[in-house]
């Protein structure tokens, strides 16, 4: 009988074992909970504020990553950045003006001041952006940049190798440093201005920005305080006095935190406690579609049923991607029919989802193979939310028009390798532009594979159309922004057309806070809260 | 002296029937383990439809909840999962990958452990230390690096095309193989003991073959440990497969298994849709459990020392 009760107790470790990492999730929370307690919540108005990670420097040189651009937004300013709806708007420069194909002149604000008590002026810019030119990661993104020159203190221009386009939205970017903090060397004898990645530099311990607020006190991975700067230029902003940052790594811990008053403010918010945030009373959630697109690339190369224009429009006419959306998403993404989601400059508004799959068979019976065929899938199972069963739902959805898929899911470790191979007829992608454009998407996705320029990286679908190659191309230099708007329109129509891809939906972002602030008006899809314009009540 | 018996007769009349009998849990255990064995491995004849064609099953039927809850439709008596698929379909044909894997993943360990493990007990010397240490080496591997190795090799040779096809005998191959020194050291250890008794002496006083004795004299009497192990590893082998399925290396998420299917499952389990997890896992439990109780039973049978007359 003993023996009978130790397997019984075995079979029941058996089930309880994947319970195990639930509790210990549980016992994470109480961790923040003791430390959020000493803050007292008298006058100074504090934000306790839970991300996913914490800046991992204080040089927002040192890493291009969506969490230091934020840190960044934070404690600098750029000289403009982008507005809700897309636009862009004046922060440290109040004008600019185009002087010739290939130089925008700025308008510095003056009187600004940066947290060491120095002058912000056309030096510093000048500074950043030959900074910019030098660090790892940001070099790329100013590669089309020449230099920038200063006119006067308060006027610089912006001087590109080429016309390009993009300038101004690459302007978001240039967060103007403290040229005059930052130069000569520290007391260790290193230059204060260099750009390291891991180890100890002047620059990754110290910052003096023009933004709302300073860093007070640092210890990374466990928390990092800020406190706002008081001689902040802009006058019209919010009234957060001191922002708390704890990095809580786990989804299900930071929602606890915040449905248990540990934190006031928690991003990004995991799809399956959406609806526990929602139904709180005490909690605010802001949601944003995302310019993240999920997207299946076909290979007409590799399986050649799949370079006949009918079968592909069959593909993109079987697959339910709103039901993906209502059913696997749970309503947290945008049903997508193109790359560029609303707002970016190629989107063109009566491109419609095209799910219908009765005209799916139709096409499916008139093109060359009536009958069918099979072919091969690869998806990863950890990179995009609910990847692997999105996967799961195509197959599915594909096999009703008599296309037998062998679907094959793995980690992202494994599954870029594969990718780049090339190894299925159908890989899934999903691509959020850095440069926050249209043409972005193309560049890399969908034009013709080329190993020298990079155009075409990880387009693993082979398409390849000259016509779209040269309407992106001609677009990169095109400055006057409503003529390159209709190019890239008239590129999302070439694809919409020629079935160049099966658009799933694109992916949302989320934020969740208590009542009595104004969240909704601070967020953005760059996924940069303006936390210097935060108001509490 | 009686005509010979007929081997029905035989059995009919053994202790081993009678002790079976007589002992009313091993005996439920057992009908409850047919019962799961025809169910899963006869899954296309029980089942209402077939979860691993994927033209069945609609992703709008997801997670409806258990015919006998509120909203459930007649339709899925067990309620679907996240794709739409009748639970109780799928949890046969997820049983008969699971025990097909299971029992073939230990009948080739097994068979390796236990031919490595008597020719290395029963010979001894530098064969023995050769082959010992060649099972110190798989060991060091983990079942994930194995598999890793080998479902690699078996890509290039194949490519993704043929992945559903040789996914099963696959994963038999990759968990057979990378388990078996457990038996092959159990079965040694037990050698050594029994290799120094009288009735081994007398079986090579006679002039037996090598071969003869290790089989027939020697192995029976190492079985009960093996019988244990068996009943563990075939436990451990689903369980693997599951693991291994997370990984992709194991079953194609189109074809879930048991294992696969409580472990998909277990993230709905917040959001209210119980039953994904929790039908499949009552069962891998009982499943368990009824394979381990019969070779408890087995064990006490062939242990002498527990000889009950």
């Amino acid at each position: 009988m003993k023996r009978l009760l130790l397997v019984l107790a075995l079979a029941f470790s058996l089930l309880m074992a994947g319970c195990g990492g639930e509790e210990k999730k549980a016992e994470e929370t109480k961790a923040p909970e003791q430390a959020a307690e000493k803050a007292p919540e008298a006058q100074p108005k504090t934000l306790r504020l839970a991300m996913a990670a914490d800046p991992v420097s204080l040089d927002p040189l040192v890493q291009l990553s969506g969490g230091m651009l934020q840190y960044s937004h934070m404690v600098f300013d750029p000289l403009v950045r982008w507005a809700q709806d897309g636009s862009i708007v004046p922060r440290l420069a109040y004008k600019w003006e185009q002087i010739d194909d290939n130089t925008m002149r700025f308008f510095l604000l003056e009187g600004v001041k940066f947290h060491s008590g120095n002058e912000f002026t056309a030096k510093d810019v000048v500074w950043t952006l030959a900074r910019l030119k030098k660090s790892q990661d940001f070099k790329g993104l100013f590669e089309p940049f020449e230099k920038a020159v200063a006119v006067d203190d308060y006027t610089v221009d912006l001087v590109t190798k080429e016309p390009y386009g993009l300038l101004l939205s690459m302007a978001t970017y240039i967060f103007p440093m403290d040229s005059e903090f930052y130069s000569g060397t520290d007391e260790k004898g290193l230059p204060k201005d260099a750009i390291v990645k891991t180890d100890y530099s002047f620059a990754n311990i110290n910052e003096s920005g023009t933004g709302p607020f300073t860093v007070v006190h640092r210890e990374q991975g466990v928390k990092t305080e800020f406190a706002r700067f008081a001689d902040y230029w802009d006058e019209n902003t919010g009234n957060v006095d001191e922002i708390v940052l704890t990095p809580i790594p786990n989804d299900a811990s930071r929602v606890a935190a915040l449905l248990s008053g540990d934190v006031d403010f928690v991003m990004p918010v995991p799809p399956q406690d959406l609806e526990r945030v929602e139904s709180n009373d005490n909690l605010q959630l802001v949601i944003m579609g995302g310019s993240r697109v999920i997207t299946l690339q076909m290979n007409g190369e590799r399986n050649p049923a799949l370079a006949d224009p009918k079968v592909r429009q069959a593909i993109v006419y079987a697959v339910n991607n709103q039901g993906i959306v209502d059913t696997i998403m749970k309503g947290f993404a945008t049903v997508a029919s193109q790359q560029a989601p609303e707002g970016f400059a190629g989107y063109v508004a009566d491109l419609k989802p095209r799910f219908d799959l009765e005209k799916a068979q139709q096409l499916m019976a008139e093109s060359s193979y009536p009958d069918g065929f099979a072919c091969t899938m690869i998806a990863p199972n950890n990179r995009y939310v609910k990847d692997e069963k999105i996967a799961e739902a195509v197959v599915s959805m594909l096999s009703k028009i008599g296309i037998k898929v062998t679907l094959k899911t793995m980690p992202k470790a494994q599954y870029w390798d594969e990718f780049d191979a090339q190894v299925a007829d159908l890989q899934m992608i999903g691509w959020h532009p850095d440069t926050e454009d249209s043409a972005n998407y193309t560049e890399f996705l969908l034009m013709c594979r080329n190993a020298e320029t990079g155009y075409g990286q990880y387009n693993s679908g082979s398409y390849c159309n000259p016509d779209v190659d040269a309407l992106i191309l001609a677009s990169q230099t095109e400055t006057d922004l409503a003529k390159r708007s209709e190019m890239l329109q008239e590129v999302e129509r070439i694809l919409y057309d020629d079935a160049a891809f099966v658009p799933l939906h694109w992916e949302n972002l989320s934020w969740a806070s208590k009542k009595g602030m104004n969240t909704a008006d601070v967020v953005n899809v760059q996924n940069f809260p303006y936390f210097g314009d935060l108001v509490i009540e | 002296m009686q005509p010979t018996r007929s081997r029905w007769r035989r059995f009919r009349e053994s202790f081993f029937l009678h002790d079976f009998l007589h002992d009313r849990l091993a005996l439920t255990s057992f009908i409850v383990l047919v019962i799961l064995l025809v169910l899963g491995l006869g899954a296309p004849f029980f089942a209402p439809s077939n979860p691993y064609d994927p033209s069945t099953y609609d992703l709008l039927n997801a997670e409806q909840p258990p015919a006998f809850m509120e909203n459930g439709q007649a339709q899925f008596p067990l309620g679907t999962d996240a794709q739409g698929r009748d639970m109780y379909s799928t949890m046969l044909y997820g049983m008969r990958v699971s025990l097909i894997i299971g029992f073939g993943a230990v009948l080739m360990q097994a068979f390796i452990g236990i031919v490595v493990g008597l020719i290395s007990g029963y010979f001894g010397g530098r064969l023995d230390s050769a082959l010992m240490r060649l099972a110190d080496v798989q060991l060091s591997f983990s079942t994930y690096m194995v598999a890793i190795f080998i479902s690699a090799i078996f890509q290039a040779a194949f490519g993704v095309a043929m992945y559903e096809k040789i996914a099963i005998p696959l994963l038999i191959l990759v968990i057979g193989f990378a388990e078996w020194p457990q038996y092959a050291r159990t079965v040694r250890a037990s050698v050594l003991a029994e290799k120094k008794k009288e009735y081994v002496e007398a079986a090579r006083v006679i002039g037996l073959s090598k071969r003869r004795i290790m089989f027939r004299h020697i192995l029976p009497n190492t079985l009960s440990p093996v019988f244990v192990i068996s009943t563990i590893q075939v436990a451990n082998a689903i369980m693997s497969e599951a693991a291994l399925s997370f990984v992709g290396l194991g079953m194609p998420v189109t074809m879930p298994s048991l294992g696969s299917l409580i472990n998909v499952g277990f993230e709905y389990i917040f959001s209210g849709s119980w039953w994904i997890t929790l039908f499949p896992g009552i069962v891998l439990v009982v499943l368990v459990l009824v394979i381990n109780l019969l070779g408890d039973w087995l064990r006490d049978y062939l242990n002498p020392k527990l000889y009950k007359g």
